[in-house]
């Protein structure tokens, strides 16, 4: 059965948001599992299992200030987003520029992002973040493969 | 580890850059301990440091460069690319994040610190012209090497130095909050480079030193091996000092601790460290052993999870 391409959809819209939420939850498929040690999965999947924070994944330089993609957990569930902005209230709030964003979609390594601090953690405590680093590493590469148009 | 003789300590403290090749690796990392207990002053660090400098430019890679396209296995190289990579991005991520801590502190401290950065852009510069010259990665500026190199770059290097750009944000705030100070300073001196570092050192010029391959690598990584016995002694110091004047700054160590081994061994891909020499189980105690030496000689205590912790840290650097 051929691939289903998935239609861009407007970036930052409340589209957009619920396929990033579905695309975090649902973790990455088999054929991504395969490319990565089980035991690299083994610890993001023992991270997720109780995780219950929430994140908000900002772009500062939008037309009409700041957005948010508010990403909540419970359970090791994704169970809510919202697009919201300029203010935004959640446990992690991590924001940059547009051209950040769009080299997250055009294939830059999310791992690389975070490393570079290209993405600014601007509330939250680092400790306690970085406890799920690699969990949200391949979270924020499932928000990036969410086709989307940019402005 | 055995007691230095006097002779070996002055051929590691005050050799050429030239005479390094002729020191064995086994003993600058005796030479980065020996001070632990005593702990040497900022002010005597850096007269070191401007004893100690060397030239990155004088470097001479031109038996490497056979060494690697004709002495060398493609599994060798493979897995000496993937142990280093780490470290070509981490001298880089340590240059530009110190600068900020380097606000802080005592007039010494800073001025000690400058020379540490300075330190840290040769030793980028030094791994810029070993991918450049001889592992060929492409790229025309320090960026682009920096670019051809990533994608060997393990997640045991992601997670730590994450952390401490994260954390130098957190400082940025605030250059002189100690209890930041202190979190910054167990990532950088205790964890990446007494940690981190000194394992890849022993791992990759214990490689070439039995093999007898890249001699400029061997001479450059070993100087700069000789460099972090001042991070890590200036950086043990820091530490030490915080927590005598401040009890309370030792939980800022441990909550960092808990956060550095909760993401320790979670790698994505596996490295051949066999190829090099080494066993998985090697690297294991070779990472807690460098841990505890630290630790112990400075005289800073763990609580019972953190040392279950400890007991349970993965040989990252081999892949899990």
């Amino acid at each position: 059965m051929p691939a289903v391409t998935e239609t861009a959809v407007e970036f930052f819209g409340p589209e957009w948001a619920e396929r990033a939420r579905a695309a975090v939850d649902a973790g990455p498929d088999a054929a991504l599992r395969e490319t990565k040690l089980p035991t690299y999965w083994g610890w993001i999947d023992n991270v997720r299992a109780t995780y219950g924070e929430s994140w908000a994944l900002g772009v500062t330089d939008l037309p009409g200030g700041p957005r948010y993609l508010k990403l909540s957990w419970r359970d090791g569930e994704c169970h809510a987003a919202e697009i919201t902005g300029p203010d935004v209230d959640a446990d992690y709030v991590l924001s940059g520029p547009l051209a950040v964003w769009r080299d997250l979609l055009d294939g830059d390594d999310p791992g690389r992002i975070v490393m570079y601090r290209r993405l600014r953690l601007s509330s939250g405590n680092v400790l306690r973040f970085f406890r799920g680093i690699y969990f949200f590493v391949e979270s924020l590469a499932a928000v990036a493969r969410v086709p989307a148009t940019l402005p | 580890m055995t007691r230095m003789s006097d002779d070996v300590m002055d051929a590691v403290e005050n050799s050429e850059l030239k005479q390094i090749r002729d020191i064995d690796i086994d003993d600058v990392l005796d030479y980065v301990h020996r001070d632990l207990k005593k702990l040497p002053d900022y002010e005597q660090l850096y007269r070191r440091y401007l004893r100690q400098r060397w030239d990155v430019y004088d470097l001479d890679f031109t038996q490497d460069v056979r060494d690697w396209s004709e002495g060398m296995s493609q599994e060798e190289r493979d897995s000496f690319v993937a142990i280093s990579a780490g470290f070509h991005h981490g001298e880089r991520q340590v240059e530009v994040e110190l600068p900020v801590f380097m606000l802080g502190g005592s007039e010494e401290s800073k001025i000690y610190m400058s020379s540490q950065i300075e330190d840290e852009a040769r030793h980028t510069v030094f791994f810029d012209r070993f991918y450049r010259e001889v592992v060929k990665m492409p790229g025309a500026t320090v960026q682009e090497v920096l670019d051809s190199s990533f994608a060997h770059v393990s997640e045991t290097f992601v997670g730590p130095f994450g952390l401490l750009a994260y954390q130098a944000d957190d400082l940025r705030r605030d250059p002189e909050d100690e209890a930041a100070r202190v979190r910054y300073g167990t990532t950088y001196f205790l964890w990446i480079e007494g940690v981190l570092a000194l394992s890849v050192m022993k791992i990759t010029l214990s490689y070439c030193r039995n093999r007898g391959f890249l001699p400029g690598y061997y001479t450059g990584f070993t100087a700069t091996c000789r460099d972090e016995a001042r991070h890590v002694q200036g950086g043990m110091r820091f530490l030490r000092d915080a927590v005598q004047n401040d009890p309370r700054m030792l939980t800022e160590i441990h909550d960092t601790l808990r956060t550095i081994l909760a993401i320790n061994g979670a790698t994505s891909r596996r490295i051949a460290l066999e190829a090099l020499g080494w066993s998985p189980e090697e690297v294991r105690r070779l990472m807690i052993r460098q841990l505890r030496m630290k630790l112990t000689d400075v005289g800073i205590s763990l609580p019972p999870d953190i040392q279950e912790m400890v007991n349970r840290i993965e040989p990252e650097l081999a892949g899990g």
